[in-house]
């Protein structure tokens, strides 16, 4: 996947679905649309890179998931963070706010 | 839905991929439904989902990528963490690795001999059904099946007779083994030929390498004289030349065209060469026909051996009456309670008893698989109660129970791979040994020894599924263990839950048992071999050079005519320099003749009166050196006339002569009537009485013999025995070159010391049992040593803690070193306790193959007991002595 501007690192992408999974048993598709939402479309991302991570996420059994009936009553894959998954989103997080905070720390001083 | 495991969706994939079609489907669909919602047009909704989306296919194989990926990055994290453990503790990595490739390895090597060796040790086609012909005596010691007493050879009226008559075999086909001189013109030489019948070629399915094989018409009356080669006769008389074939040879005074060369395995009767002969159309020319027959015969699709054998039974009980009214000669082919019988070919070939020999070694070779299967298992039990810790604070971290289940079964299968590859060189190396170990004679010259792959992948096999069961024994208890308690349980404990500790005792029990039963046939087998070596002969067997002499039948019938060869003979040899006397005789020692009924006038008894009967020149006595208690030998004008003159051996007089001094005495040596230069008035006077000395091999008790000048018949296979000065090896072309001077036609075969010969045949077997077997329980020693010095070092180094107590409390050195020597007997002593019962309960199944020595003989078990006992003792002592050197302050720490 060639890097654009707007393109999302992989890492970054577990995290954020790991923080949106964290509400609740989702699909595929509200997961996505949430992460429009949230950002605001500002992520250039095909949808369908959603799944490639949802399913990596999944052998890492940082979420799991279940087929359940939606309140449309059509059967839909519904993803749920683990014990494991919470784990690692509050390491994540942490990281990422440190390097981020590292980050504009550089930035406000270096001129 | 659950998560699917993924080792069920190796094997599941089309739901998986069903699955993933409808995850992404129910995606697009969705997105489509909104902008339907939104106001697009279906066409257009459609298109923008699509587009937003991005490629289906690409994200689908993405999404599989996903899983792999992450899958083999666990592998390798887990891969290297267990190396990581493994390099940690090299101990128990390299012991346990040894000891599943010793396992894996001697029980390869050893089944591979057997199978190669008795299952299918020919390169014949269909060989499970190929059988031989026994005719039995019910009424002589011979009557069992195991016991070689028996007639296996047929006369051709017989051959035809059962040819013609039976239902139950669809090939039958029979060889005669002839002495051939062939001569080149420069010189002669010996060699092995076999006369074979019609078919031969087609029923072993075996085609020659080169040229033609025999084929129908070649065994017609009239037809030119042709012959095909063994491919070992080829290479090394004949260097390989292929312009052989076509070429025509000098073979008993006939000129034979060589038409084919057979390819390396074929070796049917051990011959050189091959010649054709149908008994049906040759029997005219009676007179020069070989008289015995061996048979091979194969069972028809669906026949069962008993139902050949009532078929033979049937054929036997109606010729034999004719045959005894027939020819008084072969009245003694059917006796009066026989049994035709038909043996399985590769039984037949191979011997009874280096079967059983094979069998006592596969034996032992499974009890050393299962010690070190058992070893691996102890040492596994062991450590996983060290790591019960670990796993406990690794579960307590997140690891989950099928992730801690992966670490180990990939830990206990590189101890597996390991140990395969290790069993796999052992194997190689130990086939090779044993191949060149085999005594000669014991199994088929065809036979070749090679690995056989269905035992290495059952050895592995065992392997695999012992590390595998004992290897994943601490994920189960690990992730069953309450967490607080095993945490807690910080090695104070007295060695593990008392379940794991009563698993690994019982363990070690059964090691030391079997390792007995090893060590204990092991020393009989020492016993016996060292037994029969000191077995005292009677005579002297150094200094001998000993051969055949295939004298050709048409030139030598008589005694007279005999006489007219040996006599020349012994002379030229007395006066060559090296060469300190000759004698001809029947059989080599420590056989002793041929047997055959004897009578001695004025005497009746019940039963037949049988001795041994060996044909001898003047000299025998001297030459091998076996002394006379009382008279004298033959006289050199006493054999050269063909006097009936006999000497006997001692058990000869014991058993039929105890009433006064035999010399002067007569006998009638029955047997002599039959041969084919038949003795009219087998009368012997005694003139002389030898020592006893071994005349039935060297297992058996002395038999009574009888010894008379070689010159009273002229049938019989005649030897020469040459006592030498200088070595005997150096003198065996001196002797043949004696041989060819007196008669061209004559070759010295299978010349050899008979010092040699001995150590080949008679001691050749029992060596091999020996050291196989003493190898074997060294293994099984080691192995249990090491077993129980890790189960007592690891209870000890547990107990490090309590026993500074102990010793800070003022216990002395000794009453810890006697506490930790007490709990290593309390598993010795069961453990011999149990091994010595079961050694006497099986050793009766080697019985037959010990000689000089009583299966259950108390010496040999206090011997072995004693070993086991210090050797146990010894690897409880070793850590018992570092618990005491511990100083009590570091202990109290130990944690």
């Amino acid at each position: 996947m060639p890097l654009e501007k707007n393109d999302l690192h992989r890492g970054t992408l577990d995290m954020l679905i790991l923080k949106i999974v964290a509400a609740g048993p989702l699909h595929g598709y509200a997961i996505a649309q949430r992460l429009q939402q949230i950002s605001k479309d500002y992520f250039q991302v095909p949808q369908g890179s959603l799944y490639p991570a949802l399913h990596r996420l999944e052998e890492r059994e940082w979420v799991e998931a279940e087929w359940k009936d939606t309140s449309t009553g059509r059967e839909a894959k519904f993803y749920t963070l683990t014990r494991k998954g919470r784990k690692q989103l509050e390491v994540e997080v942490l990281g990422w706010e440190k390097l981020a905070d590292a980050v504009s720390l550089i930035l406000r001083t270096a001129d | 839905m659950k998560k699917t495991h993924w080792l069920r969706r190796l094997w599941q994939k089309p739901l998986v991929e069903r699955r993933l079609d409808s995850e992404l489907q129910f995606h697009l669909e969705q997105q489509i439904a909104d902008y339907i919602a939104e106001g697009m047009t279906r066409e257009e909704a459609r298109r923008r989902a699509h587009m937003e989306f991005g490629g289906v296919e690409r994200f689908k194989e993405e999404c599989r990528e996903a899983r792999w990926e992450n899958h083999l990055e666990l592998f390798y994290r887990d891969l290297k963490s267990t190396l990581r453990g493994l390099r940690k503790d090299p101990r128990f990595t390299i012991v346990a690795v040894m000891a599943l490739a010793l396992g894996i390895g001697a029980s390869t090597a050893m089944f591979s001999v057997l199978y190669n060796a008795l299952v299918a040790p020919f390169p014949y086609k269909d060989q499970g059904r190929l059988v031989t012909m026994r005719i039995r005596d019910l009424d002589r010691r011979g009557g069992s099946e195991d016991d070689g007493d028996f007639r296996g050879l047929l006369s051709y009226r017989e051959l035809m007779e059962y040819k013609q008559q039976n239902r139950v075999f669809d090939g039958l086909i029979a060889n005669c083994e002839i002495d051939v001189v062939y001569d080149s013109g420069a010189n002669n030489s010996y060699m092995a030929a076999n006369y074979v019948t019609p078919g031969t070629f087609e029923l072993y399915g075996v085609a020659p390498l080169i040229g033609r094989g025999l084929e129908p018409a070649d065994y017609e009356p009239g037809a030119a004289p042709v012959f095909v080669l063994r491919y070992a006769t080829w290479t090394d008389d004949f260097g390989s030349d292929p312009g052989i074939v076509g070429k025509t040879f000098r073979l008993n005074g006939v000129s034979r065209t060589l038409v084919g060369v057979m390819p390396p395995r074929f070796a049917w009767g051990g011959a050189n060469l091959w010649m054709p002969r149908d008994p049906a159309v040759t029997e005219v020319i009676r007179g020069e026909f070989p008289q015995y027959w061996g048979v091979v015969a194969h069972l028809k699709p669906g026949v069962s051996i008993e139902e050949a054998d009532a078929d033979l039974n049937v054929i036997g009980n109606r010729i034999a009456p004719v045959i005894r009214a027939e020819s008084p000669a072969h009245s003694e082919d059917y006796p009066q309670h026989f049994r035709v019988s038909a043996e399985s070919f590769v039984h037949a070939v191979v011997g009874a008893e280096f079967r059983r020999t094979l069998f006592v070694l596969f034996a032992a070779v499974g009890l050393l698989l299962v010690i070190g299967c058992a070893n691996v298992a102890n040492l596994l039990l062991a450590r996983a109660t060290t790591r019960g810790k670990e796993f406990a604070v690794r579960a307590a971290l997140g690891a989950s129970r099928g992730r801690l289940i992966r670490q180990l079964l990939l830990e206990s299968l590189l101890l597996a791979v390991g140990g395969a590859v290790f069993g796999v060189l052992l194997a190689w190396a130990g086939i090779r040994a044993l191949s060149a170990a085999m005594p000669p004679f014991t199994i088929p010259s065809e036979t070749v020894i090679e690995m056989n792959g269905w035992v290495l992948l059952f050895g592995i096999g065992l392997a695999f599924a012992t590390v595998i069961i004992f290897g994943l024994f601490p994920a189960f208890q690990a992730s069953r263990v309450d967490l607080q308690d095993a945490l807690r349980d910080s090695g104070k404990g007295l060695g593990g839950t008392a379940a794991k500790s009563r698993l690994r005792n019982a363990v070690i029990v059964l090691e030391v048992a079997l390792s007995l039963i090893l060590l204990f046939t092991a020393s009989l087998f020492m016993r016996s071999f060292v037994a029969i070596q000191h077995v005292p002969l009677g005579w002297q067997p150094d200094h001998i050079v000993s051969g055949r002499l295939p004298l050709p039948r048409q030139r030598y019938k008589t005694g007279p005519q005999l006489v007219s060869f040996f006599q020349p003979l012994l002379q030229r040899l007395k006066s060559t320099p090296g060469v300190e006397l000759a004698s001809p005789v029947s059989t080599t020692p420590p056989y002793g003749g041929f047997g055959g009924t004897i009578e001695i006038p004025g005497k009746t008894h019940f039963g037949k009166w049988e001795s041994l009967i060996q044909l001898v020149g003047e000299d025998y006595f001297s030459v091998v050196r076996q002394p006379l208690v009382s008279g004298r030998s033959f006289t050199e004008a006493e054999v050269s006339g063909a006097q009936k003159v006999a000497v006997i051996n001692q058990t000869f007089q014991r058993r039929f002569l105890d009433d006064g001094d035999p010399l002067g005495r007569t006998i009638s040596l029955e047997v002599l009537k039959d041969v084919p230069d038949a003795v009219r008035d087998p009368s012997f006077r005694i003139v002389g009485v030898a020592a006893d000395a071994m005349n039935v091999g060297l297992e058996r008790p002395t038999e009574p013999e009888v010894w008379v000048p070689y010159s009273v018949t002229g049938s019989v296979m005649r030897r020469l025995l040459v006592r030498t000065d200088p070595p005997p090896g150096a003198m065996i072309a001196t002797v043949r070159k004696a041989v060819w001077a007196v008669d061209p036609d004559v070759a010295f075969a299978d010349g050899a010391p008979l010092a040699e010969w001995l150590n080949t045949f008679s001691y050749a077997q029992p060596r091999l049992g020996f050291f196989l077997v003493a190898t074997f329980a060294t293994i099984g020693l080691v192995l249990v040593t090491l077993g129980v010095y890790s189960v007592i070092a690891y209870a000890t180094s547990r107990r490090t803690h309590e026993i500074g107590i102990r010793m800070a409390l003022g216990a002395a050195r000794a009453d810890v070193l006697g506490m930790i020597l007490k709990n290593g007997l309390a598993l010795l002593v069961p453990g011999i306790a149990v091994g010595l019962l079961a050694s006497f309960a099986i050793s009766r199944a080697v019985t037959t193959l010990l000689w000089g020595v009583s299966p259950y003989d108390p010496l040999t078990a206090v011997a072995v007991v004693f070993l086991l006992l210090l050797i146990g003792l010894l690897a409880c002592w070793i850590p018992a002595r570092r618990a005491t050197r511990v100083d009590p302050v570091t202990a109290l720490h130990c944690e």
